[in-house]
């Protein structure tokens, strides 16, 4: 059935054979460039924070601003992309069918996408996970306050699964009610239907940010009860593809890392302090040739969407109507979890 | 019309007074039912009208008088700022005016085909031809010299309304087209048609339209898959036009069998029979059923949410998706509800008309 995926894999196995010493363009990124735009994925509407529409009918988004990031690494202008947009269940056979080559679209890596779906999963660029939110006049702090209380859920996710077993697993009695829709599931909650509700993290406070009278009258309790690795999503049997992807991101964190912004991304480059941040600004050879790409990509790119840090706050964090905290989603050497390979 | 007043006594007292007494307040009962349904609908509606009207925020640069809660009214600064994403979706902000006269155009075709005066075989084809050339070369632009925006950037309500008219147009003659299959004397053909239309009815939309959008893509070679949106209008079209046989078969059915053995008697060809005795009567017959077909597919435009299409319902969720704007999602809901509104309501206005107009033949 997958005739693109199977055409692929054949020639990445093609690929292979060849001598190791020649850097083998990827097949999709000479496909980018031949079509001189980026293929990436969108939403139905919008995923707060991820991937939204502004006023003038333009995307925006930590996820579109990644694409964008990708764009300008691969054809050196931020703006020769297409988002298409695809529903949650479209968005892998719109991947393999080749309506887009890459997905970025809060996507979790599972063993079952990676493996019986024939998909290769980036760096994880972002951690979320099930945590509960309660009224503030409730008084409680975590979920063992629980104890004899309602949880509300959205019917059929594996946050009401996850969230099930961490309450038995904590010996809480609860009682769990199920909504089918998101907002079915808000309603109830704001009208004190019940104690608390689960879900996914980012969600929750974005919630609490905007639909709700005061923020300050609710809590996000502090047990994690999951975090999930979201990532890009590519077709299986493209390696060099891969990389760039991997890449992309990681030069978005050393950029992060080392103080380079979009606004003193040039003079960084003109004189740069260390020789990591020579090299990934371009001003050393060897940054593009490896990749298939041009040495100034990373430089190009920060200046056209900025680094990682910049990217969060304009979308997600203190630059947004959200005000999310950075968390897990910091640098490593900041308490987060995020980190980048060894730039050599 | 005329029978009814002549068969009813006439009636001794005929002010408004008079009957609104014997109708509303004859009893203490009456009187306190009357009062109490009275109270709580006049609440109702004096609540709405203090909510959408008197406390209400009017405009975009106001927005932060907008309570997120329920103590305030409406906030129609949503729509100040937003109507333009919920009205034209994803399609360019500086062509907007394209979008705006494609969809004139459709309305414009759609009105034009209700007039009798339109009902001739050439007025009507070539009527719609111009329609939706017009569409189209508007939409997508570049064959008249203008920016390009392939149909992944179409939106808003020029789609929905797109999508609603094509699919009525295409599937309402494939539906003709199968009524007729499934009753031919043929066993093959008869055949085609039975198991054709029982599997697509076997199906729900959602996956009809799912198989159009993202499964054929990648069984079919890449130079048979065309673009989505027609994959999807002929779907839908093909599931419209499955229900639509079996409606036209319930009014083939009303038919007696006589009339198609007076017309063999007279001469007439299977054709002359179908097309100047039979059809006319069918048509009358599946009328209410087809004015409820249509005003169902336009409501069901709203699936192709599913397949990743913008259409008005997309592009409303897109439009309080934002941080600044999600505590409204009830003002753009209630927008929305207003445009469907305005074009069902017009449908099925449109379908009493005809119900009379028909109504003459049979007296």
């Amino acid at each position: 059935m997958l005739t693109k995926s199977s055409f692929l894999g054949i020639a990445a196995a093609a690929l292979a054979m060849l001598p190791a010493t020649a850097m083998a363009e990827s097949p999709t990124v000479q496909q980018i460039k031949e079509r001189g735009t980026l293929l990436c994925s969108g939403h139905n509407g919008s995923y707060f924070g991820f991937v939204e529409v502004n006023d003038k009918n333009e995307w925006k988004g930590l996820d579109i601003d990644l694409c964008r990031a990708l764009t300008t690494a691969i054809l050196g202008d931020p703006n020769a992309n297409q988002i298409v947009p695809l529903s949650w269940a479209q968005r892998f056979p719109a991947l393999q069918s080749g309506d887009v080559d890459v997905i970025i679209k809060a996507t979790g890596w599972t063993m079952g996408r990676d493996t019986e779906l024939g998909l290769q999963f980036s760096l994880p660029y972002f951690f979320g996970g099930t945590q509960f939110m309660a009224h503030g006049d409730l008084g409680i702090t975590e979920a063992k306050d629980l104890e004899g209380g309602t949880i509300c859920v959205e019917a059929g996710t594996t946050i009401e699964r996850i969230s099930a077993n961490y309450l038995s697993t904590i010996g809480v009695e609860h009682t769990m009610v199920s909504y089918e829709s998101a907002a079915e599931l808000r309603a109830a909650y704001v009208a004190n239907r019940c104690d608390a509700f689960a879900g996914w993290g980012p969600n929750l406070a974005v919630l609490r940010a905007t639909e709700i009278d005061n923020p300050d009258a609710h809590v996000i309790l502090s047990d994690q009860l999951s975090s999930e690795p979201i990532s890009a999503a590519m077709r299986q049997g493209d390696e060099e593809f891969v990389d760039v992807v991997n890449w992309m991101l990681a030069a978005m964190l050393i950029a992060e890392e080392e103080g380079v912004t979009m606004a003193n991304v040039e003079e960084m480059a003109a004189n740069p302090p260390n020789p990591k941040v020579a090299r990934l600004l371009g001003a050393e050879p060897g940054m593009g040739e490896r990749l298939g790409l041009r040495d100034t990509w990373a430089r190009e790119m920060i200046a056209a969407v900025g680094n990682f840090g910049e990217v969060y706050d304009r979308n997600l964090g203190a630059n947004s109507p959200y005000n999310l905290d950075r968390g897990l989603n910091n640098l490593w050497s900041h308490g987060g979890v995020l980190y980048a390979p060894i730039l050599d | 019309m005329a029978d009814i007043s002549a068969s009813a006594p006439p009636s001794p007292t005929t002010s408004i007074g008079a009957t609104l007494r014997k109708r509303a307040f004859s009893s203490p009962s009456d009187t306190a039912l009357t009062v109490i349904v009275f109270g709580i609908l006049l609440w109702l509606a004096w609540t709405l009208f203090d909510w959408a009207i008197l406390r209400a925020i009017w405009s975009a640069e106001n927005v932060d008088q907008c309570g997120k809660g329920t103590g305030a009214g409406a906030c129609w600064a949503v729509i100040d700022a937003r109507h333009r994403l919920i009205l034209f979706g994803l399609y360019p902000f500086d062509q907007h005016w394209r979008s705006t006269l494609a969809a004139v155009a459709i309305i414009a075709t759609v009105i034009l085909s209700c007039i009798p005066l339109m009902w001739t075989a050439r007025r009507i084809v070539t009527l719609w031809i111009v329609g939706f050339a017009t569409y189209y070369l508007l939409m997508e632009g570049s064959l008249i010299g203008l920016q390009q925006v392939t149909t992944d950037g179409w939106g808003g309500l020029s789609l929905t309304l797109f999508l609603f008219s094509s699919v009525v147009l295409l599937g309402m003659p494939m539906g003709l087209g199968l009524a007729l299959m499934r009753r031919s004397k043929m066993p093959f053909v008869r055949g085609f048609a039975v198991v054709l239309i029982d599997f697509v009815r076997s199906l729900p939309l959602l996956v009809t339209l799912f198989t159009a959008a993202v499964v054929i893509p990648i069984i079919l070679p890449s130079w048979l898959e065309g673009d989505k949106i027609w994959r999807v209008i002929i779907a839908f079209a093909l599931f419209f036009a499955c229900y639509q046989a079996e409606v036209f078969r319930g009014g083939f059915q009303a038919i007696p069998k006589g009339q198609f053995e007076a017309g063999a008697a007279l001469g007439l060809s299977y054709w002359q029979t179908l097309g100047r005795i039979v059809l006319p009567q069918v048509f009358r017959h599946a009328l209410p059923s087809t004015i409820n077909m249509v005003v169902i597919t336009f409501k069901e435009t709203a699936l192709v949410i599913i397949i990743g299409f913008f259409d008005i319902m997309a592009s409303a969720k897109a439009a309080f998706g934002t941080g600044e704007w999600a505590p409204h999602y009830l003002e753009v809901y209630v927008f929305v509800a207003l445009i469907y509104w305005a074009f069902i309501f017009s449908l099925g206005q449109y379908g009493e008309y005809l119900k009379g107009r028909m109504a003459i033949s049979e007296r």
